[in-house]
């Protein structure tokens, strides 16, 4: 094994100072609302330019796989997710946080974290160039499939279809304004500059969620918010429960590996198509919004397997997947190191401590989150009075930081009155986010592959369906769709029962 | 209406207090340099090796704040609209000013808001064939696109991309279909997957492109590069094509006659230095160094180059 050579190089005492070091700013930068691995990493760049190359891509490795994790652990207990990926930790977390089983949630979250971390690491190790191999498979016409089977996803969370599809809609709205990415026209910008950059998604997760929350959060009493009688749970049992759970953590880690390839929206798409998943084949889908384990499982296993997977055509191909590893890119650059297959054979030194590190980087998430939930739980201690304008100033800094700009402070603040707005009537905000995410996606995909089918002489359903990967994709979204149906139905069955048998015990 | 965020505007009521004291003590505090696109590209990373030696040099603190958006737009505004007191500078690739100026209705104007100082590096476009094409050198690409016209489809993105695949199919008298992708990335992913034909992206994708199979067919630029001296020029083809990124640093203009002085020297005294030199090497950034009297020079060139491409497609943007 070719690896073993570089084996001291992985333990020497400053590899293992950058992966501890770059994994718990990672969580901390995570857990603050608004901040994610993308500014985590873009503050920390330059530092790395004077460390050796390793130490430096672990510190900023760690970093990524810590801010996957952090992000869940306000939304658990909380209500505010640190990041987009961090929604369903809050949809499923935090009703446990009420029931005063923050502990347990927490536990699950970061257990889960720690196989998906593993699994896309492992992969990345092992199946690097024919998983690269495959990730360029998907041209236009392949990525317009994968994201309307995206945009079916929303269709499986609970309430009412009419308010979520208004709620995609407005996403996918959203998404148009600005300079138009193909015609370079501009949208709904009424000539303002600042417009024409268009609605960056973190702005309006901050709204929609943290700013929302804390405005929902005014005026209450502390004891509505949160129970402190929190139950104590053993590692141990929690374990117990995910071994039951083999599958389903297997496949959350599954698609976080193979969504994460995907260039661009990998990361938002598998969290959220892992959580559905664990939610159709759950034996409890009445849990489900309501405080369920198994969907922490889904979206945590799945949310850290992309960091190893969208790494892969970054490492392979020298391709970006994500704004986080094309940041990433650019500090590989500094260091004279060129990406693509040549980095094994020219660089084999950085590579493999690179490679091994970062799953030394899941170690130390693991030993961070676990050891650090008592201390997590002291956030539960905090009177709402501190923690609201706490989070306010720190959203709206995290609106800041991103572009440095003012103008995303105010979308911030408008969304968030907005989601204030939705909450009250029953509007959900996660299918606004999968419709700003995806809304580029499908459409600069669609008008590629008509500007493409004309060239090649070819119309557009055919040109779509000439490779095989095409056709099965479609094929994989008509199926999407048929089980999103089926899961409503048994969804308005199951809420059915539950009515009746409250109406039951009321009487 | 214009918003200014609020760390130049914090940056600019300090410096507004400091200008009591004398232009020639300049500087007395620490210089922000706006970088109108994100963190971690080319264009960034030339901001930050380049602020790392000035700081040095003039002995204050350099803060590169990042301002990306609109192609560049939101930066370069706010570089304009910046107090001319040497205490804000920006650095970005020339020619997306004219661009972007050329194209829309923006709120500066290069000619009149800004003072190029200096040129740090020069990185041309080039065009890049798919693994496995028929074609692997201009000759053969023009045969084949003679014979098929609109056949070729040709990726692109960025400003600079869509003018220099344009410009090409004008010089070999071609029909390409043009094909515009977000980012370096995408535009990279798409042609190793040969879902596109032909590429035009900076120098820079040389290697992975080729450790791919891809072939690299020329580069818009004014002379062979060192790092890739096997590459042809177009220009030595026959065609009169230069398509160059020179990152350039630039103050508002307006700064008094001490202050420039004082940057332009401090700006030439590192141009030399080889620690410098050696790690925009290490970056794959082919370092050109041009002081303010050549910039200005080369940009009044360019500007009349890239306008006649720009003006000749018109529809285009």
């Amino acid at each position: 094994m070719e690896f073993l050579a570089f084996l001291p190089n992985l333990f020497a005492l400053d590899v293992l100072g950058a992966v501890f070091v770059g994994v718990l700013i990672g969580i901390l930068v995570g857990a603050v609302p608004g901040l994610n691995g993308a500014v985590g990493i873009s503050l920390l760049l330059p530092l790395t330019f004077a460390l050796p190359p390793e130490v430096g891509l672990l510190l900023l490795g760690g970093i990524y796989m810590g801010c996957m994790y952090g992000g869940s652990i306000t939304a658990i207990l909380i209500n505010v997710p640190g990041d987009v990926v961090a929604a369903p930790a809050a949809m499923e977390g935090f009703p446990l946080t009420q029931q005063g089983r923050s502990k347990e949630a927490l536990y699950y979250s970061i257990f889960s974290s720690m196989i998906g971390g593993v699994v896309g690491i492992m992969v990345l190790i092992l199946f690097t160039p024919p998983l690269a191999r495959f990730a360029l498979q998907f041209g236009p016409a392949e990525m317009f499939f994968v994201a309307m089977s995206g945009l079916i996803i929303v269709g499986a969370l609970s309430g009412s279809l009419w308010k979520a599809a208004f709620a995609v809609a407005f996403g996918l709205w959203l998404s148009t304004i600005g300079l138009d990415q193909i015609s370079g026209a501009d949208r709904f910008t009424f000539g303002e500059r600042d417009l024409r950059s268009g609605i960056s998604v973190v702005p309006v997760v901050l709204g929609l969620f943290c700013i929302a929350e804390m405005i929902g959060n005014i005026g209450k009493r502390a004891s509505d918010l949160v129970q402190y009688t929190d139950q104590q749970i053993t590692r141990r049992e929690v374990l117990g429960e995910m071994t039951r759970h083999k599958t389903l953590l297997a496949k959350g880690s599954l698609i976080g590996t193979f969504i994460g390839l995907l260039p661009g929206v990998g990361t938002t798409l598998a969290v959220f198509m892992s959580y559905a998943e664990a939610r159709r084949t759950s034996k409890n889908p009445e849990k489900f919004e309501n405080g369920s384990v198994e969907g922490i499982m889904g979206a945590e296993s799945a949310n850290n397997a992309t960091v190893g997977s969208s790494l892969v055509p970054l490492l392979a191909l020298g391709v970006p997947g994500s704004p986080t590893t094309a940041i990433i890119a650019g500090a590989l650059v500094v260091h004279g190191i060129i990406l693509g297959p040549s980095l094994f054979v020219n660089r084999p030194d950085v590579a493999f401590v690179f490679l091994y590190g970062m799953l030394l980087t899941v170690v130390a998430m693991g030993l961070i989150g676990a050891f650090g939930i008592k201390y997590f739980a002291y956030i539960l201690k905090i009177r709402m009075d501190f923690i609201i304008p706490t989070i306010l100033v720190l959203a709206l800094f995290g609106a800041y930081s991103l572009r440095n700009s003012l103008f995303d402070v105010m979308i911030a603040i408008g969304m968030g009155i907005l989601g204030a707005i939705f909450k009250r009537v029953g509007v959900p905000p996660a299918p606004v986010v999968i419709g700003l995410v995806l809304g580029p996606m499908i459409e600069t995909n669609l008008s590629r592959s008509i500007r493409i089918s004309e060239a090649r002489g070819m119309s557009l359903p055919e040109y779509m369906l000439s490779s095989s990967l095409g056709i099965g994709l479609l094929i994989g979204v008509l199926v999407l769709m048929g089980i999103v149906v089926q899961m409503r139905r048994r969804m308005a069955v199951v809420e059915e029962q539950v009515q009746a048998s409250r109406e039951g015990a009321d009487r | 209406m214009k918003r200014i965020p609020s760390l130049v505007l914090s940056a600019t009521f300090v410096s507004l207090m400091a200008s009591t004291a004398m232009a020639s003590d300049y500087p007395t505090q620490a210089i922000t340099v706006i970088v109108p696109y994100g963190a971690g590209g080319g264009g960034d990373t030339v901001a930050r090796i380049v602020s790392d030696k000035l700081s040095d040099e003039l002995g204050v603190t350099i803060n590169v704040v990042n301002r990306p958006g609109a192609g560049g737009e939101i930066g370069i505004s706010e570089m304009a609209a910046a107090d001319a007191d040497g205490y804000t500078l920006g650095v970005f690739g020339y020619p997306d000013n004219f661009v972007i100026e050329s194209t829309r209705e923006v709120d500066f104007n290069s000619d009149e808001d800004l003072v190029f100082l200096a040129q740090f590096d020069n990185m041309p476009m080039g065009i890049f064939a798919k693994p496995n094409a028929a074609y692997t050198n201009l000759d053969e690409l023009q045969a084949y696109a003679s014979e098929n016209p609109g056949a070729l489809i040709i990726g692109e993105s960025g400003a600079l991309g869509l003018l220099s695949a344009l410009a090409l199919a004008d010089n070999l008298d071609v029909t390409l279909t043009d094909v515009r992708y977000g980012g370096g990335g995408d535009l990279l992913n798409a042609l190793l997957g040969e879902h596109i034909d032909l590429a035009s992206t900076s120098s820079m994708s040389h290697d992975p492109i080729v450790d791919a199979g891809g072939a690299p067919i020329a580069f818009a630029a004014s002379e062979r590069m060192e790092m890739f001296s096997d590459v042809p020029t177009l220009r030595e083809l026959g065609h009169d094509q230069v398509m160059e990124v020179g990152r350039v640093i630039v103050a508002p203009a307006g700064v008094p006659d001490e202050v420039l002085e004082r940057l332009t020297d401090a700006l030439d005294a590192i141009s030399t230095d080889e620690e410098m030199i050696a790690t925009f090497a290490n970056a794959s950034l082919p370092y050109a160094y041009l002081g303010h009297e050549a910039v200005n020079e080369k940009i009044e060139a360019s500007n009349a180059a890239f306008g006649a491409v720009i003006e000749a497609h018109a529809d285009k943007f």
